[in-house]
């Protein structure tokens, strides 16, 4: 089964643009990153800019409309992820727990939905989705 | 460079309400340009948040919650990885996206921290770590 773990930082709705994690904290996440490797659990990670520096897009009457983040309504926002394969979600808030995480932090784990959790109706509206996941990727650059 | 592309979640994506077989279809032709444009590198749809679960910091202490949260418009139903040239590539894109969750939906475009994001204070030896990292995830992912 594979489970996202999404960071979220408290405050980092409000972080300014070009913020950054303190170099010290980046060590000793990586010491982490590399535990999840070695485990043979770990199949992507990334971080986010901060939301200062995002957009969203809403679809209110099916109508496009972009927003230039600070997002002011914004309670919490994710800062980074970890995609993890793992046997249980029991073993994948195991490693969520292991992480050298701050006071002000919350890991939450979700569960990715895979092609056979489909129901059999939508099967054939999906059957293209694993071969589009096997293709992307294939350009390059993550 | 690098942006996550995150669909929120609403009431339905929260109770688990699968999407149409005509919203899956269009989302499916999207998907598919998105690949030929080589501009998609992964993409994913969560379970609900009531499959999930929270871990919390707290000194060397955790705390695990299980899901739901209630905090629905700040979480997360979907994601994708794209390669873009540009925020604006990025948001063209979400555009053209069919409405998501086919009702009100919000997708939050954030840009992705690149290890030259980071400068001096990235020292050569933990560069050279987080390659080794991702090479292995990008194996153990394929």
């Amino acid at each position: 089964m594979r489970f996202m773990m999404l960071m979220i930082p408290k405050g980092y709705e409000s972080a300014a643009p070009g913020a950054m994690p303190p170099a010290e904290k980046v060590a000793t996440m990586m010491k982490y990153n590399e535990s999840l490797q070695k485990a043979g659990v770990l199949l992507a990670l990334n971080g986010l800019h901060p939301p200062s520096m995002g957009t969203r897009v809403s679809f209110a009457g099916g109508k496009p409309k972009a927003t230039d983040g600070p997002f002011s309504e914004a309670k919490e926002v994710v800062g980074g992820y970890w995609m993890i394969q793992v046997k249980s979600k029991e073993e994948a808030v195991e490693w969520a727990s292991r992480c050298p995480a701050s006071d002000n932090e919350v890991i939450e784990v979700r569960q990715v939905r895979e092609f056979s959790d489909f129901p059999a109706e939508f099967q054939d509206a999906v059957a293209g989705l694993p071969e589009m996941q096997a293709r992307a990727g294939q350009g390059g650059g993550a | 460079m690098r942006f996550m592309v995150i669909i929120k979640a609403n009431k339905d994506t929260e109770a688990g309400v699968m999407p149409s077989e005509q919203l899956l279809t269009e989302m499916g032709k999207f998907n598919e340009e998105l690949v030929n444009a080589g501009v998609m590198l992964a993409g994913d749809g969560l379970h609900p948040s009531s499959k999930g679960a929270r871990v919390k910091f707290s000194g060397d202490k955790t705390t695990v919650i299980d899901g739901p949260f209630t905090e629905t418009k700040e979480l997360i139903a979907g994601f994708w990885m794209w390669n873009v040239k540009s925020k604006e590539e990025a948001i063209e894109w979400v555009r053209r996206c069919p409405n998501p969750t086919g009702e009100e939906s919000e997708i939050e475009i954030r840009q992705v921290f690149e290890a030259s994001d980071f400068g001096d204070e990235f020292t050569p030896e933990l560069r050279e770590q987080e390659d080794r990292i991702r090479a292995k995830a990008a194996q153990q992912n394929s």
